[in-house]
């Protein structure tokens, strides 16, 4: 759609994913979510339950539904996230029982942050942060992205920024 | 301003902030206060007066320091403030940053034509309240302070100077009989919270709690002739005590509001609108039009019945109090309103204006939302009757409500404005121009999914956090036109 863009970043309205190894990320925070999780249900277990006929069932269940959680999750909120950066807007789709679909006028940005978690450096992603004026909806995450790419991105947005706040 | 032009002539607080400055810190120091009560009480007196007069010492003290080492200077482009007892903080506000220049006057500040100035500059706001504020000086100096701001700004700005002078007629004012009107809606039951509070905290304290039953039966069995009558007429004694609620209620917001809007008035100023309202803390507010967002008009059922409507603006600085939106006439009528959206080269949404409605499923989402709770309540019926119908009386009204808001909840696109309308208690109409959109959230859950609706949800400057505007239930392909429309062909 536009001229002025680095090969690597795709501009048009096609909606695209992020990087596969953005699984990995979801995979190790759940992971970090549900292992206190797992530790606070063995430690009930062995010490409330003991005595009653449900003994066992939080430290089988949990680590269980961790493990089923572990390996579905990633791979849907993956396959459900979707973006796209056109000549004047950022569109970003995500969620299937809360679907989100957001779309922010690129001349409406107030300022970019190109971000890597720990997580983030161990898997090669990085995530753009857009800020928005609004109220509601102020901070709009692309996670995912190569630091290549969300640089990239973040230059073309940058150019486009235009304030209307005289 | 002769011998640096640039920086300015420093200049200090007005001396009589030594007074109204020691007043408004004593009376911050409430923990201070409690402590010194409670050493009176429990029969330390001297110790308490000793106490007291060490804490009006030292915030004397602290008050000079803070007047002595507070300096500011007006530049050519910029104030600068300088300040702080220990650790210093040299500030400069650009008057290109400056929004708005708020002017504030406590009572004892009109006494001595003094005047608290607050610089708005858009990212100050609710963190750090206390940036860009002059406590107490003249308030020549704080008109003229406005008038070199607004100078400045002007310079840039296209819209054309006007003389706001007080000759001119206002856009919009209030008589006392206006504002008493807008009182008596303004219903409020939050002395009886107060009171509810305050007893819960002091109530051991002070050796009863007026909102038991133990409190009254002691107190009538003092004359018993008064207990036995009071039994005897128990519903005329309800129909009383529900009475004086109500009567409580009115008085409450007749007070609050006389004193927030006595003397409302609005004028046309240079580049915005100027308010001035108060009776006893005055206070004088100018909103850029260049800085609103958005306009939304409320009112409720019974205000909307005698034709009577609130306007507030949604800009980008907040109002005093930390309260999101500017209240630009408290009861008004379609009329004077129409006059002051005018202002802004806006208008109400005319007769012909294609309002659209929303998907019954505004309604059956919350039906289905609510199913599980109306199943517990049916069951609950089977071991307690009386609670199990009460419950199911309050799903049908808060299904009824929402079925009321659903006939009330449409929108209508006028040009470049889009209009929302809904809400049946809290009945809102909301004014917003396309290019005041931030972001446009397109959401549908799993409820909402099949109805196939989803909502729209708008990201606007400013305003309160917690209400964003949406538009719940549209049909998925109205609302994905209906964001297409907004965010397509911006100029």
């Amino acid at each position: 759609m536009s001229d002025d863009a680095t090969p690597d970043v795709p501009l048009g309205d096609a909606l695209q994913p992020v990087e596969p190894a953005y699984r990995h990320v979801l995979r190790v925070r759940l992971l970090l979510l549900w292992v206190p999780l797992i530790m606070a249900g063995l430690i009930a277990d062995r010490l409330l339950l003991a005595d009653t006929p449900v003994f066992g069932l939080p430290s089988t269940a949990l680590p269980l539904l961790a493990l089923i959680a572990l390996t579905l999750a990633p791979k849907r909120i993956y396959d459900r996230l979707r973006y796209a950066l056109t000549a004047d807007q950022l569109r970003l789709v995500r969620g299937w029982l809360f679907h989100t679909d957001t779309i922010v006028p690129l001349v409406r940005v107030q300022h970019l942050d190109v971000t890597r978690s720990p997580l983030d450096k161990m898997f090669g992603t990085a995530s753009l942060i857009v800020h928005t004026a609004g109220t509601h909806n102020s901070v709009v995450t692309v996670p995912g992205l190569t630091p290549e790419r969300a640089a990239a991105m973040r230059d073309i947005i940058r150019d486009r920024v235009r304030t209307d706040f005289v | 301003m002769v011998e640096d032009r640039a920086v300015g002539a420093p200049e200090r607080l007005h001396p009589m902030f030594l007074a109204t400055g020691l007043g408004g810190s004593l009376r911050g120091l409430v923990g201070g206060w409690a402590a010194i009560g409670y050493l009176g009480f429990s029969g330390r007196l001297g110790t308490a007066l000793l106490a007291a007069v060490a804490l009006v010492v030292v915030v004397a003290i602290s008050v000079f320091l803070y007047w002595r080492r507070f300096e500011y200077r007006v530049g050519d482009s910029e104030i600068r403030i300088d300040s702080g007892i220990v650790s210093r903080t040299h500030r400069s506000i650009p008057f290109d940053r400056i929004q708005d220049v708020d002017i504030t006057q406590g009572p004892v500040a009109r006494l001595f034509g003094l005047a608290r100035v607050k610089f708005e500059t858009g990212s100050s706001s609710a963190k750090r309240p206390d940036e860009g504020v002059l406590q107490a000086i003249a308030l020549e100096r704080a008109e003229e302070l406005r008038q070199l701001v607004r100078g400045h700004r002007r310079a840039g700005a296209a819209a054309a100077p006007i003389a706001a002078t007080d000759d001119a007629p206002p856009l919009f004012a209030m008589d006392w009989r206006r504002v008493l009107l807008a009182g008596l809606f303004n219903f409020s039951l939050a002395l009886f919270a107060g009171l509810f509070g305050a007893t819960q905290s002091f109530g051991d304290l002070l050796g009863f709690d007026p909102l038991s039953r133990r409190f009254w039966l002691q107190m009538v069995n003092a004359g018993d002739p008064i207990a036995q009558y009071l039994l005897a007429h128990r519903i005329a004694v309800a129909a009383a005590g529900l009475g004086l609620l109500v009567l409580a209620g009115l008085a409450t917001g007749v007070v609050r509001t006389m004193l927030r809007e006595y003397g409302f008035r609005v004028d046309r100023a240079e580049a915005g609108l100027r308010r001035r309202r108060g009776l006893i803390t005055r206070t004088d507010v100018t909103l850029p039009v260049a800085r609103i967002q958005a306009a939304i008009i409320a009112s409720g059922p019974l205000r909307d019945m005698f034709g009577w409507r609130e306007l507030k603006l949604q800009s980008l600085a907040h109002d005093e109090g930390g309260k999101g939106d500017h209240v630009l006439a408290p009861l008004a009528r379609d009329a004077e309103i129409a006059g002051l959206l005018g202002e802004l080269g806006w208008a109400l949404p005319a007769e012909s204006a294609e309002w659209r409605s929303v998907s019954s499923a505004f309604v059956w989402t919350l039906v289905l939302g609510l199913s599980p709770l109306v199943l517990l309540a049916a069951v609950q019926m089977l071991f307690a009757p009386a609670i199990g119908a009460a419950a199911l009386v309050a799903i049908g009204a808060v299904i009824a409500a929402r079925w009321l808001a659903w006939r009330r909840t449409a929108f209508a696109l006028d040009g470049e404005l889009l209009l929302v309308r809904g809400g049946w208690w809290r009945r809102r109409l909301l004014i917003l121009p396309r290019r005041r959109i931030q972001s446009i959230d397109l959401a549908e859950n799993f409820i909402g999914r099949r109805f196939e609706v989803a909502s729209l949800a708008f990201g606007i400057a400013g305003g309160s956090g917690f209400s964003a505007h949406a538009i719940p239930a549209l049909p998925r392909e109205t609302a994905r036109q209906l964001r297409d429309r907004l965010l397509g062909s911006r100029a």
